[in-house]
């Protein structure tokens, strides 16, 4: 599992040397995790950025399209950079957690739809099988909506001074809030503008 | 008495040949309620979540999974659902656009990792 607390800090300086091994490889991807492909790309373009140096120096000739690379390198970069920070924030963060905040964290990570459940839902509802990609877009984006609901609940249920676990009525004003911010997809209603 | 915000009209698609008693929406079986009782923990509820919180919860999400679905067949390729149509729609909601991404672009490097250390075991 893509633990933060696994990632060495060793990883942080094999980054320019070579970019296959730094990231936590499993199925969970962290918020902030290096990104391996573009690490891959970054040293022919160091290579690159540092013979264009001499030549910027020296004369005006680098066409725009060289100086867009370099940006795009020099980005690249500093992308990296702030993802190692991320990777590094994360797992002072997680080194500080009570036993049962280690617990929690475990199952939010943890936590998942079933494939074959959402796989069955989704075919039965368009007829034809679904690309294993689809099934995977869309369990991670119901674990999100979860999350979203499940948030919202819990400040619904703080601000009415209730404690968890939550009731079903923090629920349904959760759910309300939500549709009013139009984070609810809802086609059932159609508003006909004009008519 | 039903609420509001679970639109009877969504169970008018399953058609229940059986005789389950009528428990607020669901006339299926419950698919996920052992996930979405360690998910809800995970998100900040009690490590024990109340049965009618995690049904509420499911039949959300598998209203969202339908909405979703029906969107996506109907555009792009019609009465197909692909992964571009899914991003499509989640392209206004930052977080879950992130998500996706996250996960098709880790999707890709697990499978050139697999098939790297295939190939190595293979050669060797």
């Amino acid at each position: 599992m893509a633990d933060p607390d696994r990632v060495k800090p060793e990883d942080r300086v094999e980054h320019k040397s070579l970019g296959s091994g730094s990231t936590p490889g499993s199925g969970e991807p962290a918020a902030g995790h290096s990104r391996p492909k573009e690490e891959g790309k970054a040293r022919p373009g160091d290579a690159a950025a540092a013979g264009e140096e001499d030549e910027e120096g020296s004369s005006l000739h680098t066409s725009p399209a060289k100086k867009l690379k370099l940006e795009q390198d020099k980005k690249k970069e500093k992308r990296q950079k702030v993802d190692e920070d991320e990777i590094q924030k994360m797992q002072v963060l997680v080194s500080s957690f009570s036993e049962e905040q280690l617990n929690r964290y475990e199952m939010y990570r943890r936590s998942a739809f079933p494939k074959a459940a959402i796989k069955r839902l989704v075919q039965s509802i368009t007829g034809s099988s679904v690309s294993q990609n689809v099934v995977i877009a869309m369990s991670g984006i119901s674990k999100v909506f979860a999350g979203e609901i499940v948030e919202e609940a819990l400040d619904v249920c703080e601000k009415w001074g209730d404690t968890p676990p939550l009731q079903p009525k923090h629920m349904r004003e959760a759910v309300r809030r939500l549709k009013s911010r139009e984070q609810i997809p809802n086609t059932k209603h159609k508003h006909i503008l004009f008519h | 008495m039903a609420e509001e915000e679970e639109d009877p009209g969504f169970d008018e698609d399953l058609d229940d040949g059986g005789n389950g008693v009528d428990s607020g929406q669901g006339k299926r079986k419950r698919l996920f309620s052992k996930e979405l009782r360690c998910m809800m923990y995970g998100f900040g509820d009690d490590q024990n979540p109340y049965t009618e919180s995690v049904d509420i919860l499911e039949d959300l999400v598998i209203e969202f999974v339908t909405e979703m679905t029906h969107k996506a067949m109907s555009i792009g390729r019609q009465g197909r659902v692909q992964v571009e149509d899914i991003v499509f729609l989640i392209r206004k909601d930052p977080r879950k656009f992130a998500r996706v991404k996250d996960l098709l672009t880790m999707n890709e490097e697990l499978k050139k990792a697999r098939k790297a250390f295939d190939e190595a075991n293979y050669g060797s």
